[in-house]
């Protein structure tokens, strides 16, 4: 029960990781690389992430949203 | 007597038939009941730890435990997990002030296990976390794992 006594709490960060394979759904407007920045803050390691999906990926151009792709730990 | 003879042959030939016609089936062997055996457990993630602290390893676990934080800190969730599979986990944080709770960030994260691993949640405020009462839930599938207190001072 939220209260108008309670602190705001809109301006919160958060974040998580793991030493697992990370699954991440693709999103409309997605790239390769720009899932690299986000998950490893670099958007150069697209290939450790098309590489751990070649199963599902044959181009690293091609992805589509729904898709679930294996993040590797960095 | 011709008529006798055919009786008789008749007599004799319905009792050959009736001798090799059906035999008695054998009592059929007992059929041993199914053995029912236990299913084996299914492959699933499992937590087995969590521990908050204000750093954490490369190995994602916290480098020193605590449940008392400074506004100014990252409050760690670090969470192992044993078994493997696909999962998702979630961390659901919380304000106490006496008998109202604010939600304060729910993180969800999926992921994929072949073994025991380290996961971690983590929040933080630009402008300083509020001092008071949090709690941090952890769930599994869906599925409570356990509950961690803490207070920002």
């Amino acid at each position: 029960m939220a209260d108008k006594d309670m602190p705001d709490f809109s301006g919160i960060k958060s974040g998580s990781s793991t030493t697992a394979t990370r699954i991440y759904e693709v999103v409309s407007g997605d790239s390769l690389s720009k899932i690299a920045k986000r998950e490893y803050g670099d958007a150069k390691l697209w290939k450790k992430i098309f590489e751990a999906n070649t199963d599902i990926l044959k181009d690293p151009n091609k992805i589509y949203p729904g898709q679930k792709l294996k993040i590797p730990p960095k | 007597m011709k008529a006798i003879h055919a009786f008789s042959l008749v007599l004799l030939l319905s009792v050959i038939a009736t001798g090799c016609g059906k035999k008695e089936s054998p009592p059929a062997a007992a059929v041993p009941a199914p053995v029912t055996q236990p299913a084996p457990a299914p492959a699933g993630v499992t937590v087995s730890n969590i521990s908050l602290g204000n750093a954490i390893g490369a190995d994602k676990r916290v480098v020193a435990s605590t449940s008392s934080f400074s506004k100014n800190d990252t409050v760690y969730a670090s969470v192992e997990t044993t078994g493997s599979g696909k999962a998702t986990l979630m961390a659901k944080w919380t304000y106490h002030k006496g008998d109202m709770t604010a939600p304060v960030k729910e993180n969800v994260m999926d992921i994929a296990a072949d073994g025991p691993a380290v996961n971690e949640f983590h929040i933080s405020m630009p402008t300083g976390l509020p001092p008071g009462n949090y709690q941090v839930e952890i769930f599994a599938d869906n599925k409570s794992a356990g509950v961690s207190k803490f207070t920002v001072n």
